[in-house]
C-alpha cells in the first residue's frame, strides 16, 4: 500500500495519542478534556452520519481517530459513553457497504476493543459481526469480520466453555442454513463451524447437527462444504492437536546455557522465567488426560435418516446437476455412514450398477465406495450382482492388467466385509488369475485367496485351500457364520484378568501359609479381606498388581509340600472355592471355560484397579500377537482399519501398482525426495559447508587446520624433519599414551 | 591460503588505474529505455502550467478543490482568497453554489493554520446571507466540533464563525434541530461548567481550576471571549420574537402557496430518525426558555457567578451574560403580554 498523502487538516499539532495516553494515566484530571473530544465525536459522527457516502476525505480521517480515541478509553468514562457501543453498532450495520474501508475497519477493531475491555460481551458483538458477514460484498471486510469472529469465539471459550454464547452462535448458525436453502450464505456457517471444530473449541453434537443440515442444502457449494466436514474434520482436528503438542518448543537446556554466559540482566531473567514456565505447562499438558472427542460421523443424530436424505437428495434424484466430483464426495459420505452405523439403504446398491463400468470416470472411488457400504448386515443377493458385474465388466483376458487388478481388489474388498455375497463358480475363476503374468494381478488374486481360506474354505477348490484352512475345516475350528450371526460380545481380554486373578490368589494363598506360621491375626484379616471388596483393590495404584518377585519364590517353594498347599485351600472362603479347582484342571471343556470367563464379568465388579490390569493385560497380548506367537486375526483388523479411515480409491489401486516397473523420472525424484538441494554440481561436503555457514555456524578445528596459512605451518614442518631418533619415539609414545587417556581433553574418562 | 590471496587481490584493485576509453559512446537505439532506476511510486503534479487557457469556471473549481488539499498553508490560504475575491466581485462568480462552497470549505474550520482560518471568516462572510440559512444545521455540526477542538486558536477561531452565522442567520442557529441544547453544552464544555463530568466521575472536589491543562494557555481573554460568545447566543436565542404583520393573504397562502424557506416542515421530521431530547427543534422562544430553564440555568449561573468574581475582561463578559440571562428572565411577561 502507498504511503497515505497527507491532507492539510491531519497536520493539526493537536494530538489526540498523548491527549489518550494521558487520559489512560490519569482519567480523573482529564475528564474534562474527554468530554470536549466526546463532543467533538459526536458532532463528528452527526457530520458523518448526515451523508456517510459522500463525507470528505477529511471529515472521514477526524472521525477515525475520534473513535479510536474513545474506543481506548470508554471504559474509563462508562457514563459519557454509555451510547458508544450502539453508534457503532448502528453505523456498521447501515453504512458499512458505503464507510471508507479504514474507517470501517476502525469500527470493527473498536468493537473488539470494548469487548475486551468488557464494554460490551460476547453476544452483542457477534450478533453485530455476524450479519455483516454474511451480507457484505467486501471481501476484505469479510476477512476481517471473519477473524475476529473465530478469535472472539475461541477466547470466550478459552478458560471454560461458555456454553450459553456457543448455544446462541449455532442456533445463528443453524438458522442461517436452514432459513434458505438455496442461497450460498451457508458457506460462512460451514467455514465457522469447521474452524472451531478443529480447534477444538465445538466439539459436541450441535455443530455436527449445524453441518448436517449444510449437507442436505440445495445449494452445491454448502453442501460440499458440509460433506468434506464429515469426510475430514476429525483428521483436521487431530492434525491441528499434533501441531500445537509440536511447535514452539523451548530449549531449556540452551536457555540455561545463555544466562551462564550472556550478561545478566533483568530481560533475560524474565526470559528464563517464562521459558520455565512455559515447559511446566507443556509438562501439565502432557499428563493431562486426552480429551475424550467423539468423531463427528458419530455424534450425528438419526444417521439411518441422515443417510437416505443424503442419497434421495444428491445421488438418486436425477436432476441434480452437482459435478462428478462433488457427487463422489457425497456418495463417500453416504457409504461411509452406512459401513460405519450398519445402515440399510437397499436401494443404493442397485444405483451403484449403472457406474460400474471401466469406462466411468473415477471408477476406482466407486469401487471404494462400493466396499465402504458393505457390511455384514446387507443382504447378499443384493450384492452379488454387483460382484458378478464388477467380475464381467472388468476381470478378463483381454481387458488392461490395472483395470483386472483393480477389479478383483474391489471384489476383495467386498468380500470381506461380506463373504456371502461370493457364488463358488465366480470364486474359483477369479482364483485362477494368480496364473496371471502380472504381478499386480496375481497378488490381488492371491488375497482373495486367502480371505477365503480364512473366511469360507468350502467355496475354493481343495488344492487352493492350504494346510490350516483344511485343518480348521476338519476339526470344525473355521465355521461358516450365516447372514446376520454376530459374534457373541465379551469383553477383550477377559480370560486374561480371570488367569490372572487366579495367580494372584494362588500367592496369597501361599503367603497366608507364611503368615499362619508367623501370626495368626493376620490370617483373619486376610480372610476378611477375601470375602467382600477391600479398599486396598479398589485403587489403581494397589499392591496387588506389584506384588514383588520375592513373594513367587516363597510361593513356590511352599508349593513343593503339598500338604500345606491342601490346607490353603481349605482356609479360604467358601465361595471361592470352584473356581481354583476349574483352573487346575489342566484339560478344560471349552464350553466350561466361556462360563467361566463370562461369570467373572457377571458376578463380580469390576474396579477400576482391575479395569487398568485389564488394559495392561490387553497391550501385553497385543505384543505378543505382534511377534507372532498367537495366531493373528488379520481379517477382523482389516475391517476395524476400514471403518476407521473408510476406503480410498488408492486402496483399489493399489495392487495394480505392484508390478509396474518407475520411469526413470519417478526413481530419480524419488532418489531426491528429502535431500538437500542441489543447484550447481558440487559436493556433498560443500553442500554441508554452505550449509553450516549459512546457519552461522563456525568451522571446526580441523578445517581450521586446514585452511592455516602455509607459511605459518612450514616452519613447524621444517623442524618435524631435523628430530632426531629419540625424539621422533617420545613424541610417538606421548602421542600413545594421550591418545590412551583421550586426548588432551580426556574425552570418555571421568 | 586461497581467501589470503583473494583478500589481496582485492586490496590491490583500489590501487589500479583505471583504464578510460577513448571515443564516442555506441549510440543508443532509438527504443532505448532507461531502466537503472528504481521508483517505489510515480508522482505526477497534477497542476496545469498554464492557467489563461482555462475557462473562470474551471479555475474556481481548482482552487476550491485546492483549499483542502494543498499540502502548503500559503497555498491554501491563497486559494481561500481566491475564492472570496471571486464571490465578493460583482457579479459574483460562483458556478458551484453557496451550498458547493459550503460543503467543501466547511472542514477548513478545524485547519491548522491561522491564516487559513481567518481567510475562511472573510470567505463566509462574503458569501450571501439569505443563502446560507438553508445550511445553518450543518455548520453548526462543524462549528460544534470546533468549539471542542484541542487546540485553542481553533476553538476561538470558531467563535468568531458562530459570531457570524449568529448575524446571518440568528433565527435559524437557535431553531434548527440540535441548535439549541447541543450548542449550550458545547459551550459549557468549552468553559469548564459542567455538570455532566463531574457525575460521570462520581467524584467529589472538582473544582474549575483543574480544568483545562492540555498544553494550552488559556488567558483570560480566550475566557471572555467564550463567555461573550455565549451571552452573543443566547441574546439571540431569548429575543423576543417580532410580531409577524398581519397579511390578509397570510392564510391562504399558507394553505395553497409553495412554502418559500426550504424544508418546511422539518419539525415534523417525517424522515429523519427520531430525535432525542438534545437533537429536538426548539422553534420559538417560550420553549427554549422553558428547556434552558430546566437545563442549564443553574450551571451557568452559577459559573457566571465565579467569572464575575474575576473582575478584569472575564468579569465583564460575565457582567454582560448576566445582562443577556436577564433578558431572558424578563421575557416570559413580555411575550405572555404580547
Amino acid at each position: 500500500m502507498p504511503k497515505r498523502k497527507v491532507a492539510a487538516l491531519e497536520k493539526v499539532e493537536a494530538d489526540l495519542v498523548s491527549l489518550q495516553y494521558k487520559i489512560r494515566r490519569d482519567p480523573r484530571s482529564y475528564a474534562q478534556e474527554f468530554y470536549d473530544q466526546w463532543l467533538a465525536y459526536d458532532a463528528q459522527r452527526q457530520i458523518f452520519v448526515s451523508s456517510p457516502a459522500t463525507a470528505s476525505n477529511e471529515d472521514v480521517k477526524k472521525f477515525h481517530d475520534l473513535v479510536d480515541l474513545v474506543a481506548h478509553v470508554a471504559n474509563l468514562y462508562p457514563e459519557i459513553t454509555a451510547p458508544f457501543p450502539d453508534h457503532l453498532k448502528e453505523l456498521l450495520n447501515q453504512h458499512h457497504a458505503v464507510l471508507d474501508k479504514e474507517l470501517r475497519e476502525k469500527i470493527v477493531g473498536s468493537l473488539v476493543l470494548l469487548k475486551r475491555k468488557d464494554v460490551i460481551d460476547s453476544t452483542g458483538l457477534l450478533t453485530t459481526l455476524f450479519p455483516i458477514l454474511i451480507n457484505t460484498p467486501s471481501k476484505t471486510l469479510r476477512s476481517l469480520l471473519y477473524t475476529k469472529i473465530i478469535s472472539d469465539l475461541r477466547e470466550a471459550n478459552n478458560k471454560s466453555t461458555n456454553h450459553k454464547l456457543n448455544r446462541t452462535i449455532q442456533t445463528v448458525l443453524h438458522n442461517l442454513v436452514t432459513s434458505d436453502r438455496t442461497s450460498t450464505k451457508g458457506m460462512w456457517a460451514c467455514r465457522i463451524t469447521r474452524e472451531l471444530w478443529r480447534r477444538q473449541v465445538w466439539t459436541d453434537a450441535r455443530p455436527v447437527d449445524v453441518m448436517k443440515e449444510a449437507c442436505l442444502s440445495d445449494n452445491e457449494k454448502v453442501v460440499v462444504g458440509g460433506v468434506r466436514f464429515f469426510l475430514g474434520g476429525d483428521k483436521e482436528r487431530e492434525e491441528a492437536l499434533e501441531d500445537d503438542d509440536s511447535d514452539d518448543d523451548v530449549d531449556l537446556k540452551k536457555v540455561k546455557h545463555q544466562g551462564t554466559i550472556n550478561k545478566k540482566t533483568k530481560k533475560r531473567s524474565k526470559q528464563y522465567e517464562k521459558a520455565i514456565e512455559k515447559i511446566k505447562k507443556q509438562e501439565k499438558k502432557k499428563h493431562a488426560p486426552h480429551p475424550l472427542n467423539f468423531s463427528a460421523l458419530h455424534l450425528i443424530h438419526d444417521p439411518q435418516g441422515f443417510a437416505e436424505k443424503l442419497f434421495q437428495k444428491h445421488l438418486q434424484n436425477t436432476k441434480n446437476k452437482f459435478s462428478l466430483e462433488n457427487k463422489l464426495l457425497v456418495l463417500q459420505l453416504v457409504t461411509r455412514l452406512v459401513g460405519l452405523h450398519k445402515l440399510t439403504i437397499i436401494s443404493l446398491y442397485s444405483w451403484f450398477v449403472k457406474y460400474l463400468s471401466p469406462k466411468q470416470a473415477n471408477v476406482t472411488s466407486f469401487l471404494a465406495s462400493l466396499a465402504q457400504a458393505t457390511h455384514n448386515l446387507v443382504p447378499p443377493d443384493v450384492i452379488e450382482p454387483l460382484i458378478v458385474k464388477i467380475a464381467n465388466e472388468f476381470v478378463s483376458e483381454a481387458s488392461a492388467v490395472e483395470v483386472c487388478a483393480a477389479g478383483i481388489n474391489s471384489i476383495r474388498e467386498v468380500a470381506m466385509r461380506q463373504p456371502l455375497c461370493m457364488n463358488e463358480t465366480l470364486l474359483q475363476d477369479l482364483v485362477m488369475y494368480q496364473k496371471s503374468k502380472d504381478k499386480g494381478v496375481v497378488m490381488a488374486a492371491k488375497g482373495l485367496q486367502s480371505l477365503y481360506r480364512e473366511v469360507y474354505p468350502e467355496l475354493l477348490q481343495k488344492k487352493f485351500r492350504g494346510k490350516q484352512a483344511t485343518m480348521g475345516l476338519r476339526s470344525g475350528e473355521i465355521k461358516l457364520r450365516r447372514f446376520g450371526e454376530e459374534e457373541e460380545g465379551g469383553i477383550e481380554g477377559l480370560d486374561l484378568l480371570a488367569r490372572y486373578k487366579e495367580e494372584q490368589r494362588k500367592k496369597k494363598a501361599a503367603e497366608e501359609e507364611e503368615d499362619e506360621n508367623g501370626e495368626k491375626k493376620e490370617k483373619k484379616d486376610d480372610d476378611e479381606e477375601d470375602d467382600g471388596f477391600n479398599s486396598d483393590e479398589w485403587e489403581i495404584g494397589s499392591t496387588d498388581s506389584e506384588s514383588s518377585g520375592g513373594w513367587i519364590d516363597v510361593s513356590s517353594d511352599e508349593e513343593d509340600d503339598g500338604p500345606a498347599k491342601k490346607k490353603a485351600r481349605k482356609s479360604k472362603g467358601g465361595a471361592d472355592d470352584e473356581a481354583p479347582d476349574l483352573v487346575d484342571t489342566e484339560k478344560e471343556d471349552p464350553a466350561a471355560e466361556a462360563e467361566r470367563i463370562t461369570k467373572l464379568a457377571t458376578t463380580t465388579i469390576l474396579t477400576p484397579a482391575d479395569l487398568a490390569k485389564l488394559q495392561e493385560l490387553r497391550r501385553e497380548a497385543k505384543l505378543d500377537k505382534m511377534l507372532g506367537t498367537t495366531q493373528s486375526k488379520r481379517k477382523k483388523e482389516l475391517i476395524e482399519r476400514h471403518i476407521e479411515d473408510g476406503v480410498t480409491a488408492e486402496d483399489i489401486e493399489l495392487p495394480a501398482t505392484l508390478g509396474k516397473k518407475s520411469t526413470k523420472e519417478e526413481r530419480v525424484a524419488l532418489a531426491r525426495d528429502g535431500k538437500p538441494g542441489r543447484e550447481e554440481h558440487k559436493s556433498t561436503q560443500a553442500i554441508r559447508k554452505s550449509k553450516k555457514e549459512a546457519e552461522g555456524k563456525s568451522t571446526t578445528n580441523k578445517e581450521k587446520a586446514r585452511k592455516k596459512n602455509f607459511l605459518m605451518t612450514i616452519g613447524k614442518a621444517r623442524a618435524k624433519n631435523k628430530r632426531s631418533l629419540v625424539e621422533t619415539k617420545k613424541a610417538l609414545t606421548n602421542h600413545i599414551a594421550k591418545s590412551k587417556q583421550g586426548g588432551r581433553r580426556r574425552n570418555g574418562i571421568n | 591460503m586461497g581467501s589470503s590471496m583473494r583478500k589481496k587481490r582485492e586490496k590491490k584493485r583500489d590501487f589500479n588505474k583505471a583504464k578510460l576509453k577513448v571515443g564516442r559512446e555506441k549510440a543508443k537505439a532509438a527504443n532505448f529505455t532507461d531502466t537503472s532506476f528504481k521508483s517505489k511510486s510515480i508522482h505526477i503534479n497534477q497542476g496545469a502550467l498554464t492557467s489563461d487557457n482555462i475557462d473562470s469556471a474551471e479555475q474556481f473549481k481548482q482552487n476550491l478543490s485546492l483549499c483542502i488539499s494543498a499540502k502548503s498553508d500559503n497555498q491554501r490560504r491563497e486559494a481561500v482568497a481566491y475564492i472570496t475575491n471571486q464571490i465578493s466581485s460583482t457579479p459574483p462568480n460562483n458556478p458551484v453554489g453557496t451550498s458547493g462552497v459550503l460543503t467543501k470549505l466547511l472542514p477548513l474550520l478545524s485547519d491548522a493554520s491561522t491564516p487559513v482560518r481567518a481567510q475562511l471568516l472573510k470567505l463566509f462572510q462574503a458569501l450571501p446571507p439569505s443563502e446560507v440559512g438553508a445550511h445553518v444545521e450543518k455548520i453548526l455540526m462543524y462549528i460544534r466540533g470546533g468549539m471542542t477542538h484541542l487546540a485553542p486558536d481553533i476553538r476561538t477561531d470558531t467563535l468568531s464563525i458562530l459570531d457570524w452565522l449568529l448575524d446571518v442567520a440568528g433565527d435559524e442557529v437557535v431553531s434548527c434541530s440540535g441548535g439549541w441544547l447541543k450548542t449550550i453544552n458545547s459551550f459549557s464544555s468549552m468553559l469548564g461548567w459542567n455538570p455532566n463530568v463531574g457525575s460521570a466521575m462520581t467524584s467529589k472536589g472538582w473544582t474549575t481550576a483543574s480544568k483545562a491543562t492540555l498544553g494550552t494557555k488559556k488567558g483570560p481573554e480566550a475566557q471572555a471571549r467564550q463567555i461573550q460568545a455565549l451571552a452573543r447566543f443566547l441574546e439571540v436565542g431569548f429575543k423576543p420574537e417580532a410580531p409577524i404583520p398581519v397579511k390578509s393573504a397570510a392564510y391562504w397562502d399558507n394553505i395553497y402557496r409553495l412554502p418559500t424557506t426550504p424544508n418546511p416542515f422539518a419539525y415534523l421530521n417525517l424522515f429523519g430518525i427520531p430525535r432525542d431530547e438534545e437533537n429536538e427543534m426548539y422553534l420559538d422562544r417560550g420553549s427554549r426558555q422553558r428547556v434552558f430553564d430546566a437545563k442549564w440555568r443553574a450551571t451557568i449561573e452559577a459559573g457566571m457567578e465565579g467569572a464575575r468574581k474575576e473582575g478584569g475582561p472575564v468579569g465583564r463578559a460575565a457582567a454582560a451574560l448576566g445582562r443577556a440571562l436577564n433578558g431572558g428572565l424578563d421575557s416570559p411577561e413580555s411575550g405572555s403580554g404580547n
